[in-house]
């Protein structure tokens, strides 16, 4: 008998919860299959999740990430407001330019990972996870001044163009000399002449830009997209694969409000020396040590982990895993997970006890695809 | 599209009888609802299955799901091109993506000739 094991919403909770993306017409209209994410209707995969991993590796992809929330903060001497509010130093991000970070409690733990984008002197944009959109929104504000104005976009969309291919075919309709943007650049241009802020950014590994537009105009930049040859629609299920393979963290699998930004390993991310809310528990964390450290998982074979399977070494318990998925540029399962300090050097061999067998991995030098074109240089 | 000269289970297994041996696999239906297939575990020669037991386990990028038997015997082989190749199953999953023999011991019971599945996969959409 073929059981599939995946949990089904029941029509009712899918009525009752489901929101939509502006594309969300065009998913169905090009056979995605849309499930739950975060409350959101989202394609997971289109044409299967393997080809479209492939696809973004060797060409374009297009990821409708508009579950994804956008708030745009801005007022007098917000820089100084929001260094101290987030793990990024918002006073030395330069006017154009994006980093990774955190909004954390008193305690260091992860309200939730976010990338701030320096629009203006005294205007930032910042991108936050879907389900945690509004309590991100909430902190912010009892954080801030009230001369700080915060604005949710949620009448935004986004778009993320992923792949080797991205220049070819974003420029020819976009504003701006895209070459011009080094990783993790930002500006306020047009696309097909429509206003939209623009991101050298993504969660693949590839070369891309993210766009951020009126979910008015949106849909019809994602339809001309998808008129040349060589760019394809992805869903979730390729995110998964593509994220994974680079060892990018995902808010509710490895970070979460039970784990700092030192249990996840990500102290090259900020300056814990600087002040910022969770900083004096991020340092006393650093000199005191953790009790489990996020590593990435590395299996020599096809057989699938899970999210909370267990890790064991010599037959004890030393952690658990946060994610697993099959690489398809790999040829093989990986994932993340968080296990006792001593087992995080490189190459440490794990057991993973999944439900149906044992399944032998390593701890993996991260990212585990090595091949990854987002940092090119274009100029 | 099912080939007709294969039966079928309301769990979407084919199961071709060629004199003693019962040759299994999963449907078009059952490919294009699992997805991407990356793992086929290879069943243990010399197993004793009754109708219901487990005999394989699949994974896909999306999900995993057990095949379990449709017939009583023994298992006499499994399709070791599936180890490298589990892609098989989801471009010939009629053919090359086959996935265990067993050797029957009782005359199978309960499946679906060709037009009797097509007729129940019609309720299934």
């Amino acid at each position: 008998m073929l059981r599939r094991t995946k949990p089904v919403r029941t029509a009712a909770e899918r009525i009752l919860m489901a929101k939509r993306t502006c594309l969300h017409d065009i998913h169905v209209e090009l056979g995605g299959r849309i499930v739950d994410f975060a409350g959101w209707d989202l394609p997971v995969q289109f044409e299967g999740i393997l080809a479209e991993h492939t696809h973004t590796r060797e060409h374009v992809s297009l990821f409708d990430t508009g579950h994804m929330g956008q708030l745009l903060i801005s007022g007098p001497g917000v820089g100084e407001q929001l260094a101290a509010a987030l793990s990024q130093d918002a006073v030395k991000l330069p006017v154009g330019r994006a980093k990774y970070g955190f909004l954390l409690t008193e305690a260091g733990t992860i309200i939730d990972d976010t990338i701030l984008k320096r629009l203006g002197e005294d205007e930032f944009f910042l991108v936050v996870n879907a389900a945690t959109a509004a309590i991100d929104a909430k902190t912010l504000r009892a954080r801030l001044s009230d001369d700080i104005e915060i604005v949710v976009l949620a009448s935004w969309g986004k778009l993320d163009v992923q792949g080797p291919e991205a220049l070819d075919v974003l420029q020819p309709i976009t504003e701006i000399d895209l070459t011009t943007m080094g990783y993790f650049g930002v500006c306020r241009t047009q696309v097909l002449g429509h206003d939209c802020i623009l991101s050298r950014t993504g969660y693949t590994g590839e070369l891309g830009w993210e766009i951020y537009m009126s979910q008015a105009t949106l849909p019809e930049v994602c339809r001309a997209l998808l008129e040349s040859p060589n760019v394809k629609p992805a869903g979730l299920g390729a995110r998964d694969s593509l994220r994974l393979e680079m060892g990018y963290a995902l808010y509710g699998h490895e970070l979460s409000q039970d784990v700092t930004p030192v249990d996840a390993a990500m102290e090259f991310f900020f300056d814990a020396e600087r002040d910022f809310v969770g900083a004096t528990a991020l340092r006393t964390q650093i000199s005191d040590g953790t009790n489990g450290k996020l590593v990435m998982i590395d299996s020599a074979q096809r057989r699938r982990f899970n999210t909370g399977d267990t890790i064991l070494s010599d037959g004890e318990e030393i952690g658990i895993v946060t994610s697993g998925v099959f690489g398809p540029s790999l040829g093989r399962v990986i994932g993340m997970g968080f296990v006792r300090p001593e087992f995080t050097q490189v190459g440490t061999e794990l057991t993973i006890a999944t439900a149906r067998a044992e399944i032998t991995a390593t701890v993996g030098q991260m990212p585990l695809y090595k091949d990854g074109t987002c940092r090119k240089k274009l100029s | 599209m099912n080939p007709t000269d294969m039966l079928y289970t309301k769990e979407h297994e084919w199961v071709k009888i060629e004199g003693t041996v019962a040759t299994m696999g999963i449907t078009e239906y059952a490919q294009s609802a699992l997805g991407d297939i990356v793992f086929v575990e290879q069943p243990e020669e010399g197993t004793d299955l009754a109708v219901g037991d487990e005999c394989i386990q699949l994974e896909s990028a999306k999900a995993a799901a057990s095949v379990y038997s449709s017939v009583v015997g023994v298992v006499c082989a499994g399709n070791e091109a599936l180890e490298d190749a589990p892609e098989l199953v989801n471009t010939d999953p009629y053919g090359e993506g086959w996935m265990v023999k067993i050797e029957i011991e009782v005359a199978p019971e309960g499946l679906m000739d060709a037009a009797a599945y097509e007729a129940y996969l019609a309720t299934c959409e």
